[in-house]
């Protein structure tokens, strides 16, 4: 049985089968080996250089049928922490906005700022660029966007750009009034790097914001939530995606990812100021810590 | 805190707030202030993202200058000697921005969730933490159930002060001057009422133990 399935997953994805292994609970020690500087991909550790070809195997196998399995694991709760998100920022209220939307692939951030600040404040001058490593998850979203009323104005508009090293002739410093970043910054090889560059191409007085899985703090609550994710999300990946690697893969990268305090550290030695260490204050968590809003401001 | 917290935004905010009242617009013009300043105030996403949503910025910036209130307590001139000077000082701080501070309480009394209707807690936080900070400047030594009961008493003296300030500041600082003599008048007559109770018990357990009844 084993075999069979492994031959069939190698089929489907050349280069990502060799995720399909079992979960490595004991992260190695990066900096006891020498050799090439390495990051984490899920619980592997691999060299720096071929985390982003990794990534982009798995959003490439994924885009498709991205939003299904995106509501099917969270069971349509990310819909509503998209919502949250935005509407926490309030596009729009104060006047148009000039936004861009990180890793945003499929639109779903973009959509949603665009709506809200028409529909709330009547403002159709806020544009949003969306910025997407993976052409294919971009194809998406400009599908996705072709069916309202955005597609060919210049409200919208797709790059596809990694979001560590923003081409600075496209993207000029000290341009943008909002970055937003939904469940993308964990993918990313370098995360200081990739708040760097956000720090970079915001305005004075410009916002960061950053959705993202984080630390589910109760430890009853984190018990069933590991339970749910290590079993459902990879057994709904195969089933509905029929790849369970890449769902493996967006699991374990969500328990590598750095806990709420450490994370709005990070974001402080970007150069960001936030506001206090507290839930409710450099981030606001979401269902216990699932999902985490960090919010900071370049000054 | 590391220097790129909001709390050194919110310390740019505080001067502001006696022009501004406890407002997001003093939060957002706090960037104005800044060793490089901006050009324009904070927009209204920034000050979300750092403050909090709606009114929370505002809890925000009303919270951390009480946190200020009380430092002012321990670092006002000529001040550490006594609790009356340290209560005098806490009055006097509140003068600049005496317009501003009903809706401020109203603010903190408001609860979140609309249960209770009216919030009593950090009304009674606020008066407790000055009182004990007062008795703490003055190097207050108490003990045991003094220690609650002098901090009670000089928790209501603040409030009451405090609330007359609010509506006639000039008379605030004799009022204060008053209450502080007649508690001092209290706590004299309870302690010779005290003394005196223990002479009587004494007697009387000397003349039922002569009679041979323990």
């Amino acid at each position: 049985m084993q075999p069979a399935r492994c031959l069939r997953l190698a089929r489907a994805l050349p280069r990502v089968h060799r995720l399909a292994r079992c979960i490595n609970t004991q992260p190695s020690d990066n900096s006891s080996k020498p050799g090439p500087r390495t990051t984490s991909f899920g619980f592997r550790t691999v060299p720096e250089d071929e985390k982003e070809s990794l990534v982009k195997n798995v959003f490439d196998s994924v885009a498709s049928s991205y939003d299904l399995m995106n509501d099917a694991s969270s069971l349509g709760v990310h819909r509503l922490w998209k919502d949250t998100f935005v509407s926490t920022l309030r596009p729009g209220r104060k006047g148009p906005l000039r936004c861009i939307d990180v890793a945003g692939g499929t639109g779903d951030i973009a959509l949603r700022i665009l709506d809200h600040a028409r529909e709330k404040y009547a403002d159709r001058e806020t544009t949003v660029e969306v910025v997407d490593i993976n052409g294919q998850m971009l194809k998406e979203g400009f599908r996705r966007f072709k069916k309202t009323m955005y597609h060919n104005t210049p409200q919208i508009s797709f790059h596809e750009a990694n979001a560590q090293e923003l081409p600075p002739s496209q993207f000029t410093d000290n341009t943008y009034d909002l970055y937003t970043i939904a469940f993308g910054i964990r993918n990313c090889t370098s995360i200081p790097d990739a708040l760097k560059e956000a720090y970079r191409v915001l305005k004075p007085g410009g916002t960061f914001a950053c959705l993202e899985f984080s630390r589910v703090n109760n430890p009853l609550f984190s018990l069933a939530y590991d339970q749910y994710s290590f079993t459902m999300i990879p057994l709904m990946g195969t089933i509905l995606a029929g790849d369970r690697a890449s769902y493996q893969y967006l699991v374990e990268s969500i328990r590598k990812f750095p806990p709420q305090p450490e994370f709005a550290n990070m974001i402080r030695d970007a150069g960001f100021t936030t506001g206090k260490d507290v839930d409710g204050g450099a981030w606001t968590d979401l269902w216990g810590g699932i999902a985490c809003i960090h919010t900071a401001v370049k000054v | 805190m590391a220097a790129n917290s909001s709390t050194r935004l919110l310390k740019l905010a505080l001067p502001l707030v006696s022009e501004h009242g406890f407002t997001r617009a003093a939060l957002a013009r706090s960037v104005l202030h800044l060793p490089t300043p901006h050009a324009e105030p904070l927009s209204d996403t920034a000050v979300s993202a750092l403050f909090g949503r709606g009114d929370l910025a505002r809890k925000t910036l009303i919270r951390a200058w009480l946190d200020d209130g009380v430092e002012s307590m321990k670092n006002a001139p000529g001040v550490g000697t006594s609790v009356k000077d340290a209560l005098h000082a806490r009055l006097a701080y509140n003068e600049p921005v005496l317009a501003h501070l009903p809706e401020a309480f109203a603010l903190l009394a408001a609860p979140e969730s609309g249960i209770p209707p009216i919030d009593p807690v950090p009304a009674l936080k606020h008066a407790a933490r000055i009182a004990d900070e007062a008795c703490y400047v003055s190097g207050d030594q108490s003990l045991r159930l003094s220690w609650y009961t002098k901090r009670a008493t000089l928790t209501g003296i603040y409030s009451a002060a405090e609330l007359h300030q609010l509506t006639s500041p000039q008379t605030a600082h004799s009022f204060l001057d008053s209450l502080l003599s007649t508690s001092t008048t209290i706590d004299s007559s309870v302690e010779e009422v005290k003394l005196f109770s223990s002479y009587i018990f004494r007697s009387w357990a000397g003349i039922i133990r002569s009679q041979g009844v323990l």
